[in-house]
Parts: structure tokens; C-alpha cells; sequence
């Protein structure tokens, strides 16, 4: 049993807990957030201790440190355990400032394979599966990609401010599977944006529409479609076309269950939450931490893709802004 | 009775000809073409005769002339049929140089002008379904656009030489069909594409895949995936989303067979071409210009149609060219 403590009992925090105390390899053994109201049912729900973050970083029982703290914590909370000797599970984004995550590369350098970047979306099993029918060559050579990501509905507008905007926030999942998928690095980016849903969202200085075109060296092109409401549900789907065929993976229902009726066939409907959608997803990404903690494999993703989707992201706002392309 | 001189007996010819033959009220009286075999051939298998262009355009019974001939000729065509005073039903395009079309203004954009260009993409049962949705509000106001047209396999480089190339030649139909969709006009156009598919077009000057971006001054956004190779048949499926949810038209197979066995499930193939694809929208093409005959209908879709279609191809070619978005 590989004794773990979790920075961060919130929303991603509660998913991530659960997911290291079910773990048959891992034991989650503290957790820390500055508010008891929120750690203490959590901690007891799943046997771990409150305890402080000086004290998970002095104790050397504790191997692993997760890291789902707010986001502007999450560069200094994994530094501060990478030092202390610990291997980290940081939840997206490592930061959302390109330059601070840039200052940081000597010391993250350094810590390579011992910190794992969670972009959930590489662990769905079908993306996973669409990857492996990519690589099996069953299509020819991959030519392009269009990924759709629509949110259900627009977040508090509180939220936006402080998310890193639409591009750092949301494209963020799409800036690191392109290049996943893609197995190769855009050299280009352009971004067309609007504010259709919500114009708060525009005063805010945020829009919550885009679509974004990424060019490769070889010129393969990748469509990248965003809403932050779709009014249907979580949109959630990847298409890869080469040259003997497309692949393609279609949203999740929530059940098999369909209704046939006068009006026409109902299916079911898709799951509404990045929770329920990415469940299988967020449990792999554990049990991926425990085989970094157990010396099995070298994380999927660390610095350099944080770095790499980020400096995706900092370039679509850009174009967006400008209304010009922008090359990397 | 209408009579009815059709001018061209090509491929797309003799699909027009013969679905005037299904048509009450029309009748095929000549067929025209300097390719005397392939005049013959038609006129054999209609029942009308063969004559030459001047003959057809004097014959004052004839009301409605078709213009099914080379697209260079199908500008001069259409202003020598409307002089004679006959309804023209013109395939698509109305030119292939934008300043040429934009010369027959004069002549060919007069409100009682009876000219019906042939967008049959807007004749398909499935996308009159589509707009009828999102006419009826059902998804709420119109937010983006995808259109994914994909040919099966690229067309002999001699073709691409003649084509005026991808964005006119091809995607003129998701131009035409995005600005019927969308409902306002375009104001600007970006588009990156890539010669993947074949060397040869590339040489030929060409493009075979491409990505368009177009955007409302309202903020709307439109994708056009275009490619000259998909490997699987015949792409053409369209998404619509708007604030209340998404509208969206799939591919139509050869048959709703399918076939599960240890490897999966496997559908029928899509339908492998326009020809078929389309089959029912040609249909339905010559029954609006029996309409338009019998005065009964004025063209849904005529030269300004067509000028706006190609105004936007020479934009978005020259985007792809200068990698910058254009303004319209």
C-alpha cells in the first residue's frame, strides 16, 4: 500500500479522494484544505486524517501528494511537494500564466517523471481506443481532426474572472489531445471567438463560442469547436479522418434506453456532467498515478505538456484578439 | 405543356433530362451539345431531337432551358436564354470569375428575372428537414454552423485543372448552404488548407483539404470541412447549434442493413456520390422549375445566390493563399 495525501477536498478534489481510497494500491492517508467544514466530512467519509500541508510535506510514509487545490495554488503546491521528495498528481492546469510555468522549468525539468499532469481526457477509455485505431494505421494516415466540446451550460459568471478564460479554462483539454492525437506539434493557430450565450460572459472580457483551426508542419489540420452551453447536455466528440477512412467516437447516453414515438425516435440523454462523462476517465488517471508511484511507467503527461497546451492556449487568445493567425 | 431544351449532355445533363421526363407538365424537346454522341444518345433515349443553340433558343415553344454544359459556358448561356426570353434553370456554378459574373448584373439580377440556379444541396430532403427545424425554433436562435463534405475520391488531375479549384469547385455547395443556413451575410472568411490526399493536385496548384471559418457580423460562425478523399463514400452531413440545443442531418447509407458479429458492429456503406446522394434533390430541383414554368413559384435560389457563393470561394482562396482572414 502506497501511503497518498490530497491537497483540496472541492469538487475535483472529492472525485480524486474517492478515486485513491478505492484504490487497491494506494492508501489515501491525509487530506488538506483550509476549510474544515469541507475536508472533515470528506476525510471521514473516507478514512483519512485532516491534516496540514507542512505536515503531509514531513512525513516520509507519504509518497504521492495529489494536488487539486484552487488553480492559481497548483504550481506552488506541486513545487513545494516535488522538494519534499514527493511524487505529484497535479489536476489540470499546472498554472495558467505561460511565463510563471516557464520561470519554473529548471526545477520542473529536473522533477520529469515525477510529476503527473492529469488531462483526464487522455485517460477515456474511447479516446484512448480512437488513439489505438489511429496508430493501427486501419484509416491510412491521419489528415485531420475535428474535436467538439461543448459544455451543458454557461458557469456562474463568478467563475469567469478567475478561470483564465475560455481558451486556458476549457480548450485547454483540446490543446493537449490534438497533439496527442495528432502525434504531431501545431506550428499554427487561429481562433475565431464570440460571446452568443451569455453577455455577461463579454463584459466579464471572456467569450463562450470559438472554433479553432491548428495546422501542423505537415499541414494536417485539427477543428476544434467550443460552446460553454450547448442546451443538449455534455458535446463531447472527436473525429479523425486519414486516408483510408474516418474514426470517430460519438457521445455517451445515459442509458441504452430509447423511445420510438409519432414525433420519431428518442434516444436517451447524454450525460450532463464532465463528472459522469469522464468517471472511467478520472478513475484510469489513479490508477495511472499509482503505477508512476510504484516505478511501473513515467507519467503520461507532466511539464512539457502543460507547457505545450498552454502556450496553445495563450496563442488562440491571441489570434482571437487580433484576428490573425498565429504561428508557433 | 412545357416544352424544354436542355443545353449539355454530360453527366449532370442526363440526370436533368431525365427528371424532366418525370415531370407533369414538362416535356424534353431538344438537346444540345457539340459532342454529337453524347447529343444523340440523350436525345434517343428522351424521345427529343437534337438541335443546335440558336434552333432551341428560337423555337418559341420552348419556355424553360436548361444549361447543363460546361461551366464556361454557362454565364453566356444563361444571359442568351434570359434575351430570348425563356425561364433558365443553370446548374451550379454561375461562373467560375467573379468579375465576369458580377458583369451580367445588369442583365441577370432583374427582379422578373426567371433564373434558378440548381444549389441542389438545398433541394435534399434532409437539409430542407434541418432548416425547417431550425426555422421552427425548436433548437432557439442559431448559434454555429458545421457542414462536413468529403468526396470519395479525388477526381483525375485533368479535372483539377479545369475545376477553378477546390473552394469554387467544391466548396461553393457549403458556401451556398452555409448562407442559406445562416440566414445573414458573411462579412468575413478564413480558410487554412493542405494538399494530403494527392501530390499531383498540389502540383496542379490545388488544394485537396481544407478547413473554412466564416463569420456574421452578428458573431455566427460556420465550419466548412472539405476534403477530395475521405476513403468511406460520400460525406455530407450537417450540424447546426443553437441556444436550446443542436439540429443535425447524418449521412444516408446504401441500406439500413447492418451486420454485428465479434468485430463490431458494421453499418452499410454511405452512398457513394452526388448521383445518389442527391438523387431525390435533383427530383426535386425540376419540380421547382416546373413551378417557376407554371408561375405557380419564383426561384428559391438564383444569380445573386451564385455571385455570393463565388464571392466567398475567391475569399476564402485568397485567405488560404495569404494565411490572413478576408473581409467581405
Amino acid at each position: 500500500m502506497i501511503k497518498v495525501a490530497q491537497l483540496g477536498a472541492g469538487r475535483m478534489g472529492a472525485i480524486h479522494a474517492r478515486n485513491a481510497a478505492a484504490h487497491p494500491r494506494l492508501g489515501l492517508v491525509g487530506l488538506v484544505d483550509p476549510r474544515p467544514d469541507v475536508a472533515g466530512p470528506l476525510a471521514t467519509e473516507l478514512g483519512a486524517t485532516p491534516m496540514t500541508f507542512e505536515a503531509v510535506l514531513a512525513d516520509p510514509d507519504i509518497r504521492g501528494v495529489i494536488v487539486a487545490s484552487s488553480t492559481d495554488a497548483h504550481l506552488d503546491n506541486a513545487l513545494s511537494a516535488l522538494r519534499a521528495g514527493k511524487i505529484v498528481f497535479c489536476e489540470k492546469p499546472l498554472d495558467l500564466d505561460l511565463a510563471r510555468l516557464l520561470a519554473a522549468s529548471g526545477e520542473l525539468e529536473q522533477a520529469e517523471g515525477k510529476l503527473f499532469v492529469a488531462f483526464n481526457r487522455r485517460f477515456d477509455p474511447h479516446y484512448r481506443a480512437l488513439k489505438a485505431r489511429i496508430e493501427s494505421g486501419e484509416i491510412g494516415a491521419l489528415e485531420s481532426l475535428h474535436i467538439i466540446n461543448h459544455d451543458p451550460a454557461t458557469p456562474p459568471p463568478a467563475f469567469i474572472p478567475t478561470s483564465g478564460g475560455l481558451f486556458k479554462d476549457f480548450t485547454i483539454h483540446d490543446f493537449d489531445l490534438a497533439p496527442w492525437l495528432m502525434g504531431e506539434k501545431p506550428v499554427q493557430v487561429f481562433a475565431w471567438a464570440s460571446c452568443l450565450i451569455d453577455p455577461e460572459i463579454g463584459r466579464l472580457g471572456d467569450v463562450d463560442t470559438a472554433k479553432v483551426v491548428l495546422t501542423t508542419a505537415s499541414g494536417r489540420l485539427c477543428m476544434i469547436s467550443n460552446s460553454r452551453r450547448s442546451g443538449y447536455g455534455y458535446d463531447q466528440r472527436i473525429e479523425a479522418f486519414g486516408s483510408k477512412g474516418a474514426v470517430r467516437v460519438d457521445n455517451l447516453t445515459n442509458t441504452a434506453v430509447s423511445v420510438w414515438g409519432e414525433t420519431g425516435a428518442q434516444a436517451d440523454r447524454f450525460p450532463y456532467a464532465f463528472i459522469d462523462r469522464y468517471a472511467g476517465a478520472y478513475a484510469a488517471e489513479m490508477d495511472h498515478f499509482a503505477d508512476v508511484l510504484a516505478g511501473k511507467t513515467a507519467p503520461e503527461a507532466g511539464f512539457a505538456a502543460s507547457v505545450a497546451s498552454l502556450e496553445l492556449a495563450e496563442a488562440a487568445a491571441r489570434s482571437a484578439a487580433t484576428g490573425a493567425p498565429v504561428r508557433l | 405543356m412545357h416544352d424544354i431544351a436542355i443545353l449539355g449532355a454530360g453527366r449532370i445533363g442526363r440526370i436533368h433530362a431525365k427528371n424532366v421526363g418525370g415531370q407533369p407538365g414538362l416535356r424534353l424537346k431538344y438537346v444540345v451539345d457539340p459532342v454529337a454522341a453524347a447529343a444523340d444518345s440523350l436525345a434517343a433515349e428522351t424521345g427529343a431531337s437534337v438541335t443546335d443553340l440558336d434552333t432551341a433558343l428560337n423555337d418559341p415553344s420552348v419556355s424553360g432551358v436548361i444549361v447543363a454544359s460546361s461551366t464556361d459556358t454557362h454565364l453566356d448561356y444563361c444571359l442568351k436564354a434570359v434575351a430570348a426570353g425563356k425561364a433558365v434553370f443553370c446548374e451550379k456554378p454561375i461562373d467560375l470569375d467573379l468579375d465576369r459574373a458580377r458583369s451580367a448584373q445588369g442583365v441577370l439580377g432583374g427582379q422578373d428575372v426567371k433564373l434558378f440556379l440548381g444549389f441542389n444541396r438545398r433541394f435534399d430532403p434532409n437539409f430542407q428537414g434541418l432548416k425547417a427545424r431550425l426555422t421552427s425554433g425548436v433548437v432557439g436562435a442559431l448559434e454555429t454552423v458545421h457542414i462536413t463534405s468529403h468526396d470519395p475520391a479525388p477526381p483525375p488531375v485533368s479535372y483539377v485543372k479545369v475545376s477553378g479549384g477546390l473552394f469554387k469547385d467544391m466548396a461553393i455547395h457549403d458556401f451556398d448552404m452555409a448562407r442559406w443556413l445562416l440566414d445573414e451575410p458573411v462579412t468575413e472568411v478564413f480558410a487554412a488548407a493542405s494538399c494530403l490526399v494527392d501530390p499531383a493536385i498540389g502540383e496542379a496548384g490545388d488544394v485537396d483539404t481544407a478547413k473554412i471559418l466564416l463569420r456574421t457580423a452578428a458573431g455566427k460562425i460556420c465550419v466548412i470541412s472539405n476534403s477530395r478523399r475521405s476513403g468511406y463514400g460520400y460525406d455530407q452531413r450537417i450540424e447546426a447549434f443553437g441556444a436550446k440545443g443542436l439540429v443535425r442531418a447524418d449521412n444516408v447509407m446504401e441500406s439500413t442493413v447492418s451486420v454485428w458479429n465479434e468485430a463490431g458492429a458494421a453499418s452499410d456503406s454511405f452512398q457513394n456520390f452526388f448521383l445518389d446522394r442527391y438523387a431525390e434533390a435533383y427530383r426535386r430541383e425540376m419540380a421547382h422549375f416546373a413551378g417557376i414554368l407554371r408561375g405557380d413559384e419564383l426561384p428559391s435560389v438564383g444569380y445573386v445566390d451564385g455571385v455570393e457563393a463565388l464571392a466567398l470561394a475567391e475569399a476564402a482562396g485568397l485567405s488560404a493563399k495569404t494565411g490572413q482572414v478576408v473581409k467581405l
